[in-house]
């Protein structure tokens, strides 16, 4: 074994205590060392332990400084997240083929900050926490991982598009939503819809919901219900009671005329970044046409009213009744903020322009809806008609007939397929028995008594398609025909009232909207700007929303001095294909969408209820885990990590990478796994829940733990006085694993030790075959555990483990072997001491042509004098895949392969 | 000098100290304090993320001086030390508070005072800093040869490594042959194979390596000097020779309690010890009929607390051996907890239990007793599953005694000042992660001189030592800690009261100028203060911990304002 011409560098497999010393003491001799661990970060088994035995060191604070002198050493090539794929070669000369998993993120940009993280929406058992704890499918470890890089635990392809989110003009992250509505986390789902959306309640009320219409689940069977689950997860959370987050001020003031959806929007996003806020509201209340324009029963005022509650708490002022251009001047407004949003809506009614018009009784829908939705006294006749086929005529009509009017019909002058309002209001309005007349239009309003009388209609046909792109209606001659009427609601559309613009130079098109910059939302005036139905004539919500979010952006890179840039926005919505759908299909069983229920119509025409009751909690999940995104495991590419990142880290298209290295010498110290002990079906793991493995409960005493350190028992949280610990759990058992496990009579003894530390007086009773406590004060620590932390030692091997239903507590029936009595002892938390086998030697004995024990533990064929050499030359084992041990002879063993490794690569220097 | 510009990272670790000192208020308070330029809190101060917090800071705020309040120097000093060197700062201008030990952990039932003292002992810390002095560390030449003490399996096993690697070794036994206690040995668990036969095999290794000079009936009499360049003194019988080495292992071995007056030990001809069995059987074979082994015999008891961790094994070995040669016998092995740990040793103890050896387990309230007259004739014990007493006859007895550390450990615990367990081992750096280091540089040990092991653990261990060996020896120098004590000449009177208190031999008093004065050598000095204290004439100067710097805390601790 001379290298004299070999490579002067080893390969160590594992990145454990045992791997990290022999990596140290190798690079600390000055040889080259490629350090291959598996998981993402460095640190392995010892990591997890709360403190050691038995000095009660804290396993962190003396292993973290060894991970990073690993990690910074320059003579020690670190690969995390990296496996070794091929081994060629012979002693001195060994080539491997490593192969490193993608992250996903950018390592060399990655700061380890865990904004990502906070935004991920899927939430996977914590290895680190045995499963105990939760994790993101962006994530670190533990927090003292080395490297501190995160790593996206992507593991398939998303089996959608995405195309809702690509539909929603506010690009809400509606896959991350439904993700965490699927997983029960519903504050954090409405949190993350209000990142793009400020008004979650509201929106998932009303919206018409372009994202159903994208969602490529409903090219399999049915579309997702993505509105009800918004709803649904802003109906989990009291807004009032949502904390506020403190932002750094900056001295700028923006106003915004309008609290609509676009101002709101904008008043939002604006606040959160520190701008001081003014919305000028010239209506009594706030909110827009959310306010005014929905009636009650679609939108109960109180949410609204919360929603808005929570955006003045953000520093936003909203003056209300305050009319720009009549009570305050553009021009002074201009003069006191440094930016002006204009978002008045469109609340102006369209004439019929037809004879009798004028008459009382005739009235335009857009007032109608606004008065009564202002708590003005509305009356309506016994017979009401309303003109118009959109959504507002629709809620005029419902309106009426809640208000009491007996008749109520729609009236509109093309037929059912052109209705603009939504096929849900249509068949709403039906169902409250209100009729709808197709091809149908009013020419006249006769009075009688000084008041609307009747009205008389004539017959449309349908002919060419107009500007529109629907087919023109015409009148059919001589089909005139008059009925009797009390109240006629004129619901023909809303134009924006901009004459308050004018004067100011604010560039207006021929329809009266104000002109801007579609992609900015910037007028021709600098430091103006404009969105929402003021812009574009009546629109929906959600693009009000997204139009007074985009300004938002724009805003504020003009009040930082910096160039308005476009933010990017995202692509057209994708289908799936053919081949994909019939792939989909037989993937994913058809399942039926969850319908909302509502109020029975017969109660609700009564009064102004909200109709729709929202989802049930197993209802929503029911439906959120219909997503088909959803049906993956791991990262389900909702990209929120790259949107937050400001490292720019995130690279879902990263490829695995593959490395070749030489290498004189290798050591492999790929540590322990924990041996399955739900098998053991005695003991109840997995059934009873006071039933936890060893180092689970380490985990449940670690400070960073899932319980941050406090000891408390799985099935009611509460502190565990007595425990029992059972030892030999699979080991020393023929059925299971034959050998001794070796360090589990200690870790017993330091659990309960730990146990009584973090609540004194707490009783532990362990039971065991031989106590095995052999190494370097040990007997010493099994003696301060029984003297001074009432720590008793039972010898018997328990023969099972059952459960006082009452209380939840196991129940240890043992053999008392002193005298031959079956026993009993209830206890408040059982601890299994389980086996632990060899990690990852299998396939890795294969690749590197060294042959294993019959437990897969390193064949050492000279086992005395060279106890740490395998049956290959050049090739040596440490640590728990070497034999069972602990962690003394672990580093032992690390160092002292290191010196093997040594021998080969330094001969004759 | 100028103005100090002090940043201070003060560490939650976790809940660790977090959740008992209340970080943020101390945060603000320590903003307060005077040439504070910088205050921040990092929830694991030694993560990646900590340790960028602090290069990030030195440069953004032009810090000149640097501390971090968090756990104890021993283990996380120089990770800090050298974030700030790596950000160009002196090392020596990084100050250490614990408020993890000092307040935490010792007031966790009294947050609010921890709070306070963490603030306190910041503020010290803080005095402190603005009088820190940059250091310069001076880089000593390591001689690439290691001098091995103690000639059995675990010094040929260490010394083999390190001359394999190519370095040059001294070899020393005291006894005329090599082979320590192997020589005494029969057969070897797990594997069985003659001990004579392994460590035969080693030996002519030794004797064939040209690296390796073997000093036989040699003992090391005196050592002195520091990592890199130790004189050491042999004496092969009588005979004096002078050696310069970089490194030393100590691999002196254990040796076996001869339990006079337990059992008829002593007394009765037909009690023996292992080894005495072992030699027996090596010499002569074993025929004996009726056999009972009792383990624990010394071990595990009040007088000697510890497990001797093999024993178990050696008497399951001798046990089954005596069943393989002869299967009539009946052999009885009474014992405590059985010490099979592991893989091999379960299976061997399994395989023996198959082999008809019969074991008995007893307590140390009912001790079994042997009964005879001239000889052992009867072992009577309480037998558990029976819940009665057993009455068994002998032919022998053999006693499974524990090792002890060897007499002279004390004589070399002394010359090479490195310390011994409280039971006569001698004591590592860190029990769990510097299992072969002593606290001393460029000083190792390994085997049963440590504590009692196996073979195979013995050898893991030897490997481990020679691995630390080699890393100064590599490398070709070393650079000791530049916190040393100075002598200020014009001060000193010359009266030598430091030189002997010396522990470390730094100190010896030269000519100077007509007069003496007393001189420390950098390399060999630890920093430890004693030499400081005892000075009479105040002339010893404690880098780091000089007069100014102490007395500016206590001044800081006792002051009303910041």
């Amino acid at each position: 074994m001379n290298g004299q011409n070999g490579h002067k560098s080893v390969l160590v497999i594992g990145g454990g205590i045992a791997g990290i010393q022999a990596s140290l003491d190798l690079a600390n001799m000055g040889f080259k060392v490629y350090l291959v661990e598996k998981s993402p970060s460095i640190g392995g088994r010892m990591a997890q332990l709360d403190k050691t035995f038995p000095t009660n060191d804290c396993a962190m604070c003396i292993l973290a400084p060894r991970m990073i002198e690993a990690n910074s050493h320059s003579n020690i090539d670190l690969y995390t997240y990296s496996e070794v794929e091929d081994v060629s070669g012979e002693v001195s000369d060994f080539k491997v083929k490593i192969k490193r998993n993608s992250p996903f993120v950018d390592w060399s940009k990655c700061t380890g900050c865990g904004l990502c993280e906070e935004g991920c929406p899927v939430i996977l058992p914590k290895e680190f926490d045995q499963g105990l704890g939760k994790r993101k499918a962006i994530f670190i470890p533990f927090p003292q991982a080395v490297p501190k890089k995160y790593t996206v635990d992507k593991r398939e392809e998303r089996p959608c598009k995405a195309a809702c989110m690509d539909a929603c003009p506010a690009h809400t992250n509606v896959l991350g939503y439904i993700k965490l509505i699927a997983e029960g986390e519903f504050q954090e789902a409405y949190k993350l819809i209000r990142d793009t959306n400020p008004l979650p309640a509201s929106v998932g009320r009303v919206c018409y919901a372009p994202c159903e219409e994208a969602c490529n689940r409903g090219q399999i069977d049915e579309p997702m219900a993505i509105r009800d689950l918004k709803r649904f997860a802003a109906d989990q959370v009291n807004i009032e009671e949502l904390e506020v987050p403190t932002v750094t001020k900056t001295d700028k003031k923006v106003a915004i005329v309008g609290s609509g959806p676009a101002g709101l929007a904008a008043a939002n996003d604006l606040a959160l970044k520190g701008h001081d806020v003014t919305i000028f509201e010239a209506l009594p209340e706030s909110g827009g046409m959310l306010r005014v324009g929905i009636p009650e029963y679609r939108l109960p005022k109180e949410i609204l009213r919360k929603e808005i509650g929570y955006i003045q708490k953000l520093g936003v002022e909203i003056r209300t009744g305050v009319q720009v251009g009549k009570d305050i001047a553009l021009e002074e407004i201009r003069g006191n903020y440094d930016a002006l949003f204009i978002a008045a809506g469109a609340h102006g009614g369209m004439r019929l322009r037809m004879e009798g018009e004028e008459l009382p009784g005739v009235i335009e829908g857009i007032r109608f809806l606004r008065a009564v939705n202002l708590g003005e006294k509305v009356e309506v006749g016994k017979k009401t008609a309303v003109i118009g086929g959109g959504n507002t005529a629709v809620d005029c009509a419902r309106t009426a007939k809640r208000l009491g009017a007996e008749e109520v019909k729609i009236v509109y002058r093309r037929s059912r397929s052109e209705m603009p309002a939504s096929a849900e209001e249509t068949a709403a309005v039906e169902e409250e028995g209100i009729p709808i007349e197709f091809l149908t239009t009013p020419t006249r309003f006769f009075p009688g008594n000084g008041k609307l009388a009747r009205m008389e209609c004539v017959k449309m046909k349908l002919g060419e398609p107009d500007a529109s792109g629907r087919p023109r209606p015409i009148p059919i001659e001589g089909s005139e025909f008059t009925t009797s009427v009390d109240t006629v609601i004129a619901a023909l559309g809303q134009a924006p009232e901009t004459e308050f613009v004018k004067e100011f130079g604010v560039s207006l098109s021929k329809r009266g909207m104000i002109e801007i910059d579609p992609e900015t939302g910037a007028t021709n005036i600098e430091g103006v700007f404009a969105g929402g139905d003021v812009v574009t004539g009546p629109a929906f919500v959600i693009d009000a929303i997204a139009a007074g979010k985009r300004a938002a952006h724009s805003i504020d890179r003009h009040l930082k001095g910096e160039p308005i840039e476009v933010k990017e926005e995202g692509k057209e919505p994708e289908k799936l294909s053919e081949e994909e759908v019939e792939d989909r299909k037989k993937r994913f069983p058809s399942q039926k969408r969850v319908r909302l229920r509502d109020e029975p119509i017969g109660e609700r025409i009564k009064d102004f209820r909200e109709v729709s009751l929202g989802y049930t909690v197993e209802e929503a999940i029911e439906e959120a885990s219909r997503c088909l995104a959803g049906q993956i495991e791991g990262c389900i590419e909702c990209h929120e990590c790259a949107k937050r990142c400001e490292a720019n880290a995130i690279a879902y298209t990263m490829q695995d990478e593959h490395i070749e290295i030489d290498v004189g010498a290798i050591i492999l110290a790929t540590g322990l796994d924990l041996y399955d002990v739900s098998p053991l079906t005695e003991y109840g793991y997995g059934k009873i829940k006071n039933v936890v493995t060893a180092i689970e409960f380490e985990r449940l005493t670690a400070a960073s733990g899932p319980t941050f350190g406090e000891l408390k028992r799985p099935s009611d949280g509460k502190i565990p006085h007595a425990i029992a610990f059972i030892q030999c759990v699979g080991s020393r058992d023929f059925k299971h694993k034959a050998y001794c496990s070796s360090v589990c009579c200690m870790h017993a003894t330091k659990e309960a030790i730990l146990a009584y530390e973090h609540h004194p007086g707490t009783k532990s009773t362990i039971f065991y075959m031989d106590l095995r406590a052999v190494g370097k004060r040990f007997q010493e620590y099994v003696t301060r555990a029984k003297e001074e932390y009432n720590v008793t030692y039972i010898r018997s091997r328990p023969g099972r483990v059952a459960v006082n239903p009452e209380n939840q507590n196991p129940i240890v029936w043992y053999e008392d072997t002193t005298t031959t009595e079956t026993k009993n002892m209830e206890v408040d938390l059982v601890v299994l001491c389980q086996a632990m086998t060899p990690r990852g030697s299998k396939e890795l004995a294969e690749m590197l042509g060294i042959e294993l024990n019959e437990y897969g533990f390193v064949e050492v064929p000279d086992k005395l004098s060279h106890p740490v050499d395998s049956t290959r030359p050049g090739i040596f084992a440490c640590g728990y895949v070497h034999s069972p041990r602990d962690i003394p002879d672990s580093v032992t063993q690390g160092s002292g392969a290191a010196a093997r490794a040594a021998e080969v690569i330094a001969g004759g220097s | 000098m100028e103005q100090a510009r002090i940043g201070v990272f003060v560490c939650h670790c976790g809940v660790n100290i977090g959740a008992y000192v209340d970080v943020p208020q101390v945060v603000e308070y320590v903003k307060g304090l005077p040439n504070v330029v910088h205050a921040e809190r990092n929830l694991f101060t030694c993560s990646e993320e900590g340790i960028s917090a602090i290069k990030k800071a030195i440069p953004e705020y032009s810090l000149n001086r640097v501390i971090v309040a968090s756990c104890t120097p021993r283990t996380h000093e120089r990770l800090f030390r050298a974030a700030c060197e790596e950000a160009g700062l002196n090392k020596y201008l990084f100050e250490f508070v614990n408020i993890r030990d000092q307040c935490s952990w010792v007031h966790m039932r009294e947050p609010g005072k921890a709070t306070e003292k963490a603030k306190e002992l910041i503020k010290m810390g803080v005095a402190k800093a603005r009088l820190l002095q940059p250091l310069e560390e001076i880089e000593i030449p390591v001689i690439p040869s290691c001098l091995v003490m103690g000639g059995g399996v675990v010094g040929i096993s260490a010394a083999l490594n390190l001359a394999e690697q190519g370095f040059e070794v001294h070899l020393v036994e005291k006894e005329g042959e090599l082979g320590g206690t192997l020589l005494d040995i029969y057969k070897l668990f797990p594997t069985n194979e003659q001990a004579s036969k392994l460590i035969g095999a080693l030996i002519q290794k030794v004797k064939d390596h040209s690296k390796i000079k073997t000093h036989l009936s040699t003992k090391v009499k005196d050592a002195s000097g520091f990592i890199g360049n130790f004189d050491a003194t042999l004496d092969e019988d009588g005979k004096e020779s002078k050696l310069k080495v970089g490194t030393i292992i100590v691999a002196t071995g254990a040796e076996e309690l001869k339990p006079l007056g337990q059992y008829g030990y002593g007394k009765f001809p037909n009690v023996i010890t292992q080894l005495e069995l072992e030699q027996r059987m090596k010499k002569e074979g074993f025929d004996g009929q009726n056999v009972v082994m009792i383990n624990c015999v010394g071990a595990r008891v009040p007088e000697r607390t510890y497990c001797s961790r093999f024993c178990c094994m050696t008497a399951v070995k001798n046990a089954t051996l005596i069943k393989e040669s002869n299967p009539t016998s009946k052999v009885w092995l009474l014992h405590r907890d059985l010490m099979a740990y592991g893989v091999e040793f379960e299976n061997y103890y399994r395989k023996s239990m198959e082999q008809g050896v019969r074991f008995i387990r007893y307590e140390l309230e009912k001790l079994p007793r042997v009964i005879g007259n001239g000889k052992a004739e009867k072992v009577k014990v309480w037998h558990q599953l029976r819940g009665r007493e057993v009455e068994l006859s002998v032919d022998i007895v053999v006693l499974t005694t524990p090792l002890i550390p060897r007499a002279d450990n004390e004589e070399i615990s002394k010359m090479l000042k490195v310390p011994l367990s409280e039971q006569g081992f001698f004591l590592e750096a860190h029990l769990k992660l510097m299992p072969v280091e002593f606290a001393t540089d460029g000083i190792y040990l390994c085997g049963s001189a440590r504590w009692p092991t196996d073979i195979a653990e013995g050898v893991s261990q030897a490997y481990a030592a020679a691995a630390k060996a080699a890393i100064p020896m590599r490398r070709g120098y070393v650079k000791p800690e530049a916190i040393t004590a100075l002598v200020d000449e014009d001060k000193c009177s010359g009266c030598g009261t430091c030189e002997p208190v010396c522990p470390f031999k730094a100190i010896e008093l030269q000519a100077r100028d007509g007069k003496k004065v007393s001189h420390i050598s950098e390399a060999v000095c630890k920093g430890c203060g004693t030499c400081g204290a005892a000075c009479p004439a105040g002339a010893i100067i404690m880098n780091h911990f000089r007069d100014v710097e102490i007395l500016a805390q206590i001044e800081a601790l006792f002051s009303k304002s910041n």
